[in-house]
C-alpha cells in the first residue's frame, strides 16, 4: 500500500501539482512581504476606478478617453509595484526552475533508441583526431559524421540497458566525459557539457565545465522532451505549472489576504 | 553584491523556457494588466463605436437636448446651513474675496426657505420645486397616529419578508425592501429625460437613490450599518451606568496582561433569532509610555497615538451562515491612562461593498471609493452627539467633520472634470454641522460656552466660512462663463440658546394630560393620557392635535379643529420667555392655508416658529414633557435654524446676475430646468428666475 502511495507521488504529474502549490504559496508568501502592498491596492483601486469611469460616463467621449489613458498609465504604475518585489523572488525562483526542468523538462534515451551525440570543437583541425570510447552499454549505429562547416562531429549512438553511463571523448591527446541516461525513470539530464559559457551552463548544463584548454566547446545529446499527459493531452511541465501555481497562488492570496 | 547583480541581470537577459515564468507573482501582474488594458479596450471601442448611434437615437427622441440651454452647464454648490448676514458680514471684513466677486458680478441675495426651516423639507422642495404637501417631508421625523410613535419621515427600510428556518437559523430569504417616503420628482429627473446628465453629491434625502439619466450619491438620511441615523461607540474602561441621551453606546474594555480588549457592536443579527447585536472584536496594546496604541482590528493593524484619528477601518460582522455586514468606522484613542477610551464612529456603510444601495447607478459609490479610498456614507456624517456627549472634544469634532469635508472636496472636482455639460450638484454638510457646535463662540454669553474663556474660544465658523470661500475660488478656476455657478443654502442660522419644551406649555395650559399622580412624562409621550389629550408636539416644529378619526385615540371633534388650531396660535404666538422677557414664539403657522398637494394631510397641524435664540427642547422633540417650559440649552449644539422660517433664510450666490427680489428655494427647480431649455411641469410651485445678462436664446 505504501509503495503504490509513493510511486504515485514521484509520477511527473504529481510533482507538477506538488511543486505548484507550494512555489504558489512561497511566491505569495514573498510577495506578500517584500511588496508595498498598500500602494499596490490603491494602484488597483485606481484602475478599477477609471474602468468604472468608462462604464458610467460612457455617453461621455472625452471622460472615455480620458479614462483609457488613466488605465494605460495605471497599468504601468500597477506593473512596475508589481515586478519590484518579484526581482527579489527572481533569482531563487528562477534557479530552482531550472534544477526542476533538468528532471521534468526531458526524458532518458529509451533503451534500443538511436540518439545523437554532436562534439562541437573550436577549430577544424581538431574535428579528424576526435575518437569515441562507448561503455559496453552503448554501441554506435553509423559511422560518425563530420560537418567541417559547423565544426561538429555528430555520432548516432544506441543503448542497450536501462542505466547512467559515461561517454569519452577523446582529441588532441585529452579525453573529456559526457553522461547519457537511458531508460524511462526521472534522472537528472544534462543535455549538454560546455566548455567557460558560465551563464549558459548554469540554465542549461547539470555538468560541470570541460577543461578550459580543451579543444571541445560542447557536448551534446539529443534527449526528447518530456510531454505530461493531462486527459490525452500531451504538455510541457512549464505549461502546467503556469496554470497550476497560478491558480494556488489566487487561492493562497486569498486565503492569506495578500494583494497581488 | 556585484555578483548578485549580475545574477539579476543574466537572469532578465536570457530568457529561457525553465525561466520565462517565474511564478503566479509575475503571472497576475500580467494578467491583471492585460485583463485591465482589455476590458478597457473593450469599454471604449463600445463607447466609440455606439457613440453615433446613441447620439443619433437621442437626436430623434428629444432633439437637440442642449439645443435651447442659455448655459452648458450648471453647477450648484449646496452650503447647508449658510447663513446671509454672517456671509454679507465676512464679505464686507474682506474675509470672503471669492464670494464677493460673486456678489459683485452675478448676484447675492437672501434665499426664501420652506416652512418648516429644516434641512430634509428644504432640500426636498429645492430638489422637486414644490412644497412639501407635494413632497411629503415635514421634519426628519414623522409620527404614527396609530401609536404616536416616530418614525424617520424619509425612507422605510424592511428586511426580507420570507425566511427559511434552518435549527437555530433563520435565513431571509429575498431583498431588503428600502421605501422612498420623500414624493415627487428631483428635477435632474426632468434633465436626464431630456438628455442632459447630471452628477449629483449628496443632496439631502436622495436615499434610497432613484434611477436617472446620470450618476447620483445619496446624501442625509442614509443610514448606518445599525439602521440608525448613526451611533457612535466609546470603548472605555471608566465604567458608567449613564446611558447617552442619543446617538451613542458606552461599550466596555477589559484589560489583561497589557493587552485592552473590546468591541464595536454592529447590526442586529439577521439570520439568528434573538441573538443580539452582531460584534467586531478588536484589540489595542499601548506602547511608548502610554501615549500611543497598536491596534489590531480584524486583519487591519495600525498604531494611534492618543488624540488621533485611524483611517477608514473596514468592519466585517459575520453574522453565520456566510452573512457579513460591511461597513467602514473610524478609531480615535482618546485616552490611554490611567483609563483607555477609544471612540469609534458610527459604522457607516461600505461605499466599495454596499450592503444597501447609496447611489445610483450602484457602481458609483463603488467607482468613487476605488478612486479616492472609503469615505463616510452616512446621511449625518458629522458626528454631532459625541461632541454634545462630551465623548468628543472640539478638536476631534472639528478634525472628523473637515475630514468628511475634504473627501466631498474630492468628488466635488471629480464630478465636475467629468460633467462638462449638464449639472453638477453637490451638498455640503460641514457648514451646517459646524455651526450648529460652535455657535456658542460667536455671542458673548452663550449658556453652552459661559464656562469657556474669551481667550480660549476660537473663530471657528469664521474660518469655516474661509474655507468655503476657498473652495468656491478653486471652482471657479474650473468653469467658464458658459457654465452657470450658483450657491446656494436651504437656511440660515440664529443662536440656539434657551430650549422651549412645548409639551410642557401644553400642559400647563390643559392641552396635554399626564396619566394620574404624573407630573411628568418619558420620552415618546409614555405617560401621556390621549384621552384627555387635545395636543402635542415632537420633532422640531411641527404641532398636531389629537383628532377624532385620525389619531387612534384621538378626541378632538373634527368640527373644533379650526377653533382648536385659532385659539393654540393666539396662545402661543408672542409667548414671552419670563426669564429675560423676550418673546420665544414669533409666529405660529396654520399648515392647511400654505400646504397644497396630495401629502398635506400627513402635515403637523400648526407649525412653531420660535424666536432668535429660541429652539424646542431636546426633551420636547422627543415627546417627553417636563415640568419647566423654558430653561438654558448648554450642549454644545448651540446654533439653529428650526425656528420662525422668516427668521432664516438661506443664501443665493451666482455667476450670472438674476433678476428677482425675493428668491426661495422652491424656485431653484423651475429656474434650472428654464435655462437648459425645457418646459416646465405644470405642478411645479416655484417660478423661475430671470437672467439679467445673458438672455436664453428665443427668450
Amino acid at each position: 500500500m505504501a509503495a503504490f502511495s509513493l510511486s504515485w507521488l514521484t509520477s511527473p504529474l504529481s510533482i507538477v501539482i506538488i511543486v505548484s502549490l507550494v512555489i504558489g504559496l512561497v511566491m505569495v508568501v514573498l510577495f506578500g512581504y517584500t511588496s508595498d502592498q498598500k500602494a499596490i491596492g490603491i494602484a488597483k483601486d485606481q484602475l478599477k476606478a477609471h474602468l468604472l469611469a468608462v462604464r458610467l460616463y460612457r455617453d461621455q467621449i472625452p471622460v472615455v478617453m480620458g479614462s483609457y489613458g488613466k488605465i494605460l498609465r495605471g497599468t504601468g504604475r500597477y506593473l512596475k509595484l508589481a515586478f519590484m518585489p518579484l526581482l527579489y523572488v527572481i533569482i531563487p525562483i528562477t534557479l530552482l526552475m531550472v534544477q526542476i526542468d533538468r528532471y521534468l523538462g526531458q526524458t532518458p534515451i529509451p533503451v534500443n533508441a538511436p540518439f545523437l551525440l554532436t562534439v562541437h570543437m573550436n577549430g577544424g583541425d581538431a574535428l579528424n583526431d576526435a575518437t569515441l570510447n562507448l561503455p559496453d552499454e552503448i554501441t554506435t549505429t553509423a559511422p560518425a559524421v563530420h560537418i567541417p562547416a559547423n565544426n561538429d562531429v555528430v555520432w548516432r549512438l544506441v543503448g542497450a540497458k536501462e542505466g547512467k553511463y559515461e561517454v569519452k571523448i577523446a582529441v588532441g591527446g585529452q579525453t573529456v566525459e559526457k553522461t547519457v541516461c537511458v531508460g524511462n525513470d526521472l534522472p537528472r539530464i544534462s543535455t549538454v557539457r560546455l566548455r567557460g559559457q558560465f551563464w549558459s551552463r548554469m540554465f542549461s548544463s547539470a555538468e560541470s565545465a570541460l577543461p578550459q584548454n580543451s579543444p571541445i566547446e560542447s557536448i551534446a545529446i539529443n534527449y526528447p522532451d518530456r510531454d505530461i499527459d493531462i486527459a490525452g493531452y500531451g504538455m510541457n511541465w512549464i505549461w502546467l505549472f503556469f496554470i497550476l501555481s497560478m491558480i494556488a497562488g489566487f487561492i493562497f492570496k486569498e486565503l492569506l489576504g495578500i494583494q497581488i | 553584491m556585484k555578483r548578485f547583480r549580475f545574477l539579476l541581470i543574466a537572469i532578465l537577459l536570457f530568457p529561457a523556457l525553465a525561466h520565462a515564468y517565474a511564478g503566479p507573482g509575475a503571472g497576475f501582474a500580467v494578467l491583471s494588466s492585460f485583463w485591465a488594458i482589455f476590458v478597457a479596450f473593450l469599454y471604449s471601442f463600445y463607447a466609440l463605436m455606439t457613440w453615433p448611434f446613441r447620439q443619433l437615437f437621442r437626436f430623434l427622441r428629444r432633439r437637440n437636448a442642449y439645443g435651447k440651454a442659455t448655459f452648458e452647464r450648471a453647477v450648484i454648490l449646496g452650503f447647508d446651513g449658510m447663513d446671509p448676514e454672517l456671509a454679507d458680514r465676512f464679505m464686507k471684513e474682506g474675509r470672503l474675496p471669492n464670494l464677493a466677486k460673486l456678489r459683485d458680478k452675478g448676484t447675492f441675495s437672501k434665499l426664501r426657505t420652506t416652512f418648516p426651516a429644516i434641512s430634509p423639507v428644504a432640500w426636498s422642495t429645492f430638489m422637486t420645486g414644490v412644497n412639501p404637501g407635494k413632497h411629503n417631508i415635514y421634519d426628519f421625523l414623522a409620527r404614527d397616529t396609530n401609536n404616536y410613535l416616530p418614525y424617520l419621515s424619509s425612507a422605510e427600510i424592511r428586511g426580507p419578508k420570507r425566511h427559511i428556518k434552518i435549527g437555530k437559523y433563520s435565513i431571509p430569504f429575498g431583498k431588503t425592501e428600502i421605501k422612498a417616503m420623500r414624493k415627487g420628482t428631483p428635477f435632474w429627473h426632468w434633465l436626464g429625460n431630456a438628455g442632459i446628465f447630471s452628477s449629483v453629491i449628496r443632496v439631502p434625502v436622495t436615499f434610497p437613490p432613484e434611477k436617472f439619466q446620470g450618476v447620483l450619491l445619496s446624501g442625509m438620511c442614509v443610514p448606518d450599518l445599525k439602521g440608525s441615523q448613526g451611533t457612535f461607540c466609546l470603548c472605555t474602561t471608566r465604567m458608567s451606568s449613564d446611558k447617552f441621551r442619543e446617538g451613542g453606546v458606552r461599550v466596555p474594555v477589559e484589560r489583561s496582561n497589557g493587552v485592552c480588549r473590546s468591541y464595536v457592536p454592529g447590526p442586529d443579527n439577521p439570520v439568528k433569532e434573538n441573538a443580539g447585536e452582531v460584534r467586531m472584536d478588536f484589540e489595542l496594546k499601548p506602547e511608548a509610555g502610554s501615549k500611543q496604541a497598536r491596534f489590531t482590528v480584524g486583519s487591519e493593524k495600525f498604531t494611534l497615538k492618543v488624540g488621533e484619528y485611524s483611517e477608514w477601518i473596514t468592519a466585517e460582522f459575520k453574522a453565520g451562515m456566510g452573512f457579513t455586514a460591511h461597513g467602514i468606522c473610524r478609531f480615535y484613542l482618546k485616552e490611554l491612562s490611567p483609563e483607555v477610551e477609544v471612540y469609534v464612529t458610527p459604522v457607516n456603510i461600505d461605499p466599495g461593498h454596499p450592503d444597501l444601495p447609496i447611489s445610483h447607478p450602484v457602481t458609483y459609490s463603488i467607482y468613487l471609493a476605488k478612486l479616492f479610498g472609503p469615505y463616510a456614507t452616512l446621511g449625518l456624517a458629522e458626528d454631532t452627539w459625541a461632541l454634545n456627549e462630551h465623548v468628543l472634544d472640539d478638536d476631534a469634532f472639528l478634525a472628523q467633520a473637515y475630514g468628511n469635508h475634504e473627501d466631498r472636496e474630492r468628488m466635488l472636482f471629480d464630478a465636475l472634470d467629468k460633467t462638462k455639460q449638464g449639472l453638477c450638484t453637490c451638498v455640503f454638510d460641514t457648514t451646517d454641522r459646524i455651526q450648529h457646535m460652535f455657535w456658542r463662540y460667536l455671542e458673548e454669553d452663550h449658556p453652552a460656552a459661559r464656562d469657556v474663556p474669551k481667550s480660549e474660544r476660537r473663530e471657528v465658523i469664521q474660518d469655516l466660512y474661509q474655507r468655503m470661500d476657498r473652495l468656491i475660488g478653486r471652482v471657479m478656476e474650473k468653469i467658464d462663463d458658459d457654465t452657470l455657478l450658483m450657491v446656494i443654502s436651504d437656511h440660515g442660522f440664529k443662536s440656539f440658546a434657551r430650549c422651549m419644551n412645548l409639551n410642557a406649555w401644553l400642559h400647563q395650559n390643559g392641552y396635554l394630560a399626564l396619566k394620574e399622580g404624573k407630573t411628568e412624562s418619558g420620552d415618546w409621550f409614555e405617560d401621556v393620557d390621549w384621552s384627555r389629550t387635545r395636543a402635542y408636539t415632537m420633532g422640531l416644529n411641527g404641532l398636531y392635535l389629537n383628532i377624532k378619526g385620525r389619531e387612534k385615540q384621538g378626541i378632538v371633534d373634527p368640527a373644533d379643529v379650526d377653533r382648536l388650531k385659532d385659539e393654540l396660535r393666539e396662545k402661543l404666538n408672542g409667548l414671552v420667555d419670563p426669564a429675560s422677557g423676550t418673546v420665544g414664539v414669533t409666529g405660529v403657522f396654520v399648515t392647511d392655508e400654505f400646504y397644497r398637494g396630495p401629502y398635506a394631510e400627513n402635515a403637523p397641524d400648526l407649525l412653531v416658529g420660535y424666536g432668535a435664540g429660541y429652539r424646542a427642547s431636546w426633551d420636547s422633540v422627543m415627546g417627553k414633557v417636563t415640568s419647566q417650559i423654558f430653561e438654558d440649552n448648554i450642549k454644545a449644539w448651540s446654533g439653529d435654524h428650526c425656528i420662525d422660517p422668516r427668521l432664516v433664510p438661506g443664501v443665493l450666490f451666482s455667476s450670472h446676475k438674476f433678476i428677482e427680489e425675493k428668491p426661495a428655494i422652491v424656485d431653484v427647480a423651475p429656474t434650472i430646468l428654464k435655462l437648459f431649455g425645457l418646459a416646465l411641469p405644470a405642478h411645479f410651485d416655484g417660478k423661475p428666475w430671470n437672467l439679467a445678462a445673458k438672455a436664453a436664446p428665443g427668450a
